[in-house]
């Protein structure tokens, strides 16, 4: 493994209440969170519903590694290195296909969906038929699942994926009980954003509650949507530190204040029976309502998956100052109608065309440009320092609008970069 | 089913191959004709072989999937 720039002063640029401006800009700095975050941690690739059949590949990322997600003839989810071991050409190029076998275009050697060696043209070349048994392609050692999700660990030892998660398996929990089968899809296919800004300008934005009513003002007025006064100094909505760097805009209190089933999509029961006449049958009228009340998580899963309610943003660095945002719609099995308005607003929010998501860019591609300047030098987290709390489960929370989320992400980060805990 | 002609079942394509697939009808019984579309290579199988590759074990065609056992074989 590549040694990871030791001199690098963790505690120095980071600290509780605000964090220094290189920590967006330094080339060195990027390499190290590649190596101790990216290529250690637990992060999100795909899921399960993406490679539905035997034989089923998809092209899927690790920060800047190529991956393919294959699932093999018994069921088995693989997570191969897209890099022929031959002279590292790109085995797969299409962004999903069917296949048992790769061939890779370069020299014709050919690797199973499991990443064995199959063989290679004219192996008299090689002596014979020995180098098959070493050069399989290469894989992430570790591959686990929560409900149907995905992840990727490069680290052969560590946490398991449920303590990686820790508490934030509830926001998966939460996602599926929406579904009246148990399950959801993510078959909407993905629109990919790339923008000039470093990974964590996004990874911070995704639960901050501070931002809403200016960014996404006219998305909310276009809309006539009250989510923006959820995000104001009077609501009751908090926002909280899960844990492992895993941050969440919690904003139940005022959804149940309201007490409006689907309330939080914008729409009401009769807009979509079908779909609450499932969840009822699977749930009983009682819990589905309470189900329909509260509505969908609003969770950031350090370091990738972004759950926003019925989206989900996966992010992707590319380099120190560039990141790809790759987004879809959460889709639930079996549910066509609330599926079909889920992609709708999908579309009018992060499509080609949608306003939440430019707005976002911007702010990102700007504060990339902004943090250039060599004065000031820190950034400040401060905001609800004073007011931070625990809540009934132990979390320390905020009101909507503070910055509880981001000093949860930056202490979790400096962990994982070797400063102090 | 008439003897003679081939009927159409379709084109299979993905990143690394690309084929026709056809009932073939000239011989006594059917066959399925497989051409390789980038190279115009033409290959058969009859119903018994199609009907052993339905119970073929997870990966038993890999080994015929080696480049060099028979399409770029090595000369020695």
């Amino acid at each position: 493994m590549p040694s990871v720039a030791p001199h690098l002063p963790w505690d120095e640029l980071i600290e509780p209440g605000r964090v220094h401006g290189s920590l967006y800009t330094d080339p060195d700095i990027y390499a190290a969170e590649l190596e101790r975050i990216w290529y250690r941690t637990w992060v999100f690739v795909g899921h399960v519903s993406e490679v539905p059949e035997p034989n089923d590949y998809v092209l899927k990322s690790i920060g800047p590694q190529p991956v393919i997600m294959s699932r093999d003839r018994q069921g088995e989810i693989h997570l191969l290195l897209n890099r022929c071991t031959h002279r590292a050409n790109l085995v797969c190029d299409a962004p999903k296909g069917n296949s048992s076998a790769f061939r890779c275009p370069y020299h014709g050697w050919t690797f199973s969906n499991t990443g064995k060696l199959l063989g290679y043209p004219f192996n008299s070349g090689y002596d014979g038929t020995a180098l098959k048994a070493e050069l399989g392609l290469g894989r992430v050692p570790r591959v686990a699942q929560y409900q149907g999700f995905v992840f990727g660990s490069f680290a052969e030892e560590g946490p398991t994926l449920e303590e990686h998660l820790g508490a934030a398996t509830d926001a998966f929990d939460r996602l599926v009980r929406l579904s009246p089968t148990g399950e959801v899809e993510l078959t909407a296919g993905w629109l990919q954003h790339k923008c000039k800004a470093n990974w964590k300008m996004l990874l911070e934005n995704e639960t901050d509650g501070y931002h809403p009513q200016f960014v996404h003002s006219s998305i909310f007025s276009v809309a006539s949507s009250g989510i923006g006064d959820l995000y104001g100094d009077k609501s009751t909505a908090v926002c909280r530190d899960l844990g492992n760097g895993h941050t969440e805009n919690d904003l139940r209190p005022e959804f149940r204040r309201m007490d409006q089933p689907l309330g939080w999509f914008g729409t009401k029961p009769e807009k979509v029976p079908d779909y609450v006449a499932q969840l009822e049958a699977k749930l009983g009228a009682e819990t589905a309502r309470e189900v329909l009340v509260d509505g969908s998580p609003h969770v950031m899963v350090f370091p990738n998956l972004f759950i926003a309610e019925i989206q989900l943003f996966v992010i992707q660095p590319t380099a120190v100052d560039e990141t790809v945002q790759h987004v879809t719609a959460v889709q639930y099995k079996g549910a066509p109608d609330m599926n079909r308005r889920m992609l709708q607003q999908t579309i009018g929010s992060v499509g080609p065309a949608g306003f939440l998501l430019a707005d976002d860019s911007e702010m990102y591609e700007r504060n990339q440009r902004g943090v250039q300047a060599r004065s000031p030098e820190w950034l400040t987290i401060r905001r609800g320092m004073h007011r931070e709390r625990e809540d009934a489960d132990g979390f320390t929370v905020g009101d909507a609008t503070d910055e509880v989320p981001q000093r949860a992400i930056w202490k979790h980060y400096r962990s994982l970069m070797g400063g102090a805990a | 089913m008439a003897r003679g002609g081939r009927s159409g079942v379709g084109e299979l394509s993905s990143e690394f191959a690309s084929v026709h697939v056809s009932i073939d009808l000239e011989g006594n019984g059917p066959r399925l004709r497989v051409e390789d579309l980038r190279t115009g290579q033409v290959g058969f199988l009859d119903p018994l072989e199609l009907e052993t590759l339905a119970w073929l074990p997870e990966g038993a065609l890999h080994r015929f999937l080696d480049p060099s056992l028979h399409r770029w074989r090595a000369e020695s």
